[in-house]
């Protein structure tokens, strides 16, 4: 579940503005526009900034590895803040410039950060799902909250992550995680059957040991080696990245909810769907907002963490090998 | 006479040996995140009253778990030495409060949820990572903790919740500040934030 993003739905970020396959289209045609299908680690995510490990010589090496992108993407140039790329002097200052390499590198964890070239919009949208949460979101859960019991707020989230069997099982077919499909696919007859069509997650119990497995399509393609782009904070739907965003329509497609008739059922779905797990989240945005300096920075580095380490743990556990961070390659 | 040569053998060597043992970091982590709970679920202390007791309470077995200078520090990088040795302490001083102001609220609200100590990787001889798991009503919340040995000490310098690193958080936003400002407005922006709250 993510942690970060009051407005999504648990496993596919909900989409309840997308109320016709029209608005889809629409949707792949944007992401057309702004996607770039390399494989390995997106143009964008390469920030000399943090891959320089204290001398110039390490951003060089970057612009060797990567010189037809930074070529092909100005865009990600530009974001760049000039002042980061030049080397800073005091640097030197540290007493040992092996700690201070240690403790970038152990807490950032090779975690890319990501390219923001749209930041104006981003921000624009992040007040606008910031002022949803406040204004609509939270009002109504917490109304929601006084009406109906945390028990079976929460067999209502279970019964919708039940529903969503088909997006965690394509995703670990993908990834070709065997053991992952068997594992969603022995989970979901468990708990349709003796679960009361999912109400009750009783494959998480003790003794049968079934737990949720946390695959999306997004991760999927991201263990494929696609990389995650540039950042896009969306409307309704929250931070995301042209991955993710090509994930969420591919979800939209697997999830049962979506091929409810008429349109409007399937939106109303959906819509109590997000009121219910807001409902079980209240005050984790708050603590979240409140604990940051500024955030929108710290919600976009949130997303990037939570995302990054999603991938990395299953490549880990499907190649033994970590994501090919590009601030990797030049440790 | 023998007896007592003996014992007193075994008394100087468990006298001198206690110092020298430092406890695992997952004993470590257990240890605190038990001190806590007990604060928290003390029968005498409940109400609103006491909340400031409490708190008080929890802010000294903080500062035990925690090696709060190298947590500024890391959550800083390689800001840190663009800060004058008073800035430094400023700072670690306001990040404190911000911190202190958003997480005691939400430590208080604690309402026994379950907390499972998993297990503990070391990362080289000084440094480690110990896993624990939250379950609320609907949710199991993983939450790491890594640490550095200290005097003979495992403290922590980075929580990492769902897979979001707090110090890695802050950095980016520490960063962001501080490639295009001065440190003295970050101080500023830190101090402000701490007056809102």
């Amino acid at each position: 579940m993510d942690p970060i993003v009051p407005l999504r739905g648990k496993h596919d970020q909900g989409v309840s503005a997308m109320k016709s396959r029209l608005s889809v289209i629409v949707l792949w045609l944007l992401l057309a526009c702004c996607m770039s299908f390399t494989t390995g680690p997106g143009p964008f995510s390469v920030n000399p900034a943090w891959a320089v490990t204290g001398d110039g010589t390490a951003l060089a090496e970057i612009e060797d590895i990567r010189p037809d992108e930074d070529a092909a993407e100005p865009a990600a140039q530009e974001n760049q803040p000039a002042e980061t790329l030049v080397d800073d002097p005091s640097e030197g200052d540290f007493e040992d410039e092996e700690e201070l390499a240690g403790l970038e590198q152990d807490n950032g964890n090779g975690v890319p950060p990501i390219a923001d070239p749209i930041e104006p919009f981003n921000r624009a949208m992040y007040q606008f799902n910031d002022k949803l949460y406040f204004w609509v979101l939270k009002p109504v859960a917490t109304g929601y909250n006084k009406v109906a019991p945390e028990r079976m707020r929460v067999c209502v989230k279970n019964f919708f992550t039940n529903l969503a069997f088909p997006i965690r099982f394509t995703s670990c077919l993908l990834q070709a995680d065997f053991t992952c499909t068997a594992q969603e696919t022995g989970r979901f007859f468990l708990n349709s059957i003796w679960g009361v069509a999912g109400l009750f997650d009783v494959a998480s119990q003790e003794g049968v040991n079934l737990p949720k497995q946390d695959a999306d399509l997004g991760q999927t393609f991201g263990v494929w080696g696609i990389g995650q782009g540039v950042y896009i904070v969306w409307p309704v739907l929250g931070p995301s990245s042209p991955r993710d965003t090509l994930g969420t329509v591919g979800e939209f497609f697997l999830y049962p909810v979506s091929y409810l008739n008429p349109w409007y059922a399937s939106s109303g779905v959906r819509t109590y769907e997000i009121i219910n797990d807001t409902s079980l989240r209240i005050g984790d945005y708050e603590a979240l907002k409140g604990a940051a300096i500024d955030p929108y920075i710290a919600i976009r580095d949130a997303y990037v963490q939570y995302r990054y380490k999603k991938i990395e743990k299953k490549r880990l556990k499907l190649f033994s090998a970590p994501a090919p961070a590009p601030a990797e390659s030049v440790k | 006479m023998k007896k007592h040569l003996i014992l007193t053998v075994i008394l100087a060597v468990l006298l001198v040996g206690v110092p020298a043992y430092a406890a695992t970091p997952l004993e470590t982590i257990k240890v605190n995140v038990n001190k806590v709970l007990e604060v928290l679920r003390d029968p005498s202390l409940k109400g609103e009253s006491t909340k400031e007791i409490k708190k008080e309470k929890l802010r000294a077995v903080y500062y035990k778990m925690f090696d709060e200078t190298e947590l500024s520090k890391r959550s800083l990088s390689r800001n840190w030495k663009k800060l004058t040795p008073a800035q430094q302490e400023e700072f670690v001083r306001l990040f404190h409060q911000i911190l202190e102001n958003t997480y005691a609220d939400r430590i208080l609200a604690y309402k026994n949820e379950k907390i499972s100590f998993d297990r503990e990787s070391l990362i080289t001889s000084k440094q480690a990572e110990v896993f624990t798991r939250f379950f609320t009503a609907s949710a199991e919340i993983p939450i790491n903790y890594r640490l550095l040995l200290v005097n003979g000490n495992w403290k922590v310098y980075d929580i990492v919740i769902e897979n979001v690193s707090l110090v890695q958080n802050y950095r980016t936003q520490f960063n962001d500040i501080l490639s295009k400002n001065p440190p003295e407005k970050l101080l500023e922006t830190l101090r402000k934030k701490v007056k809102q709250s």
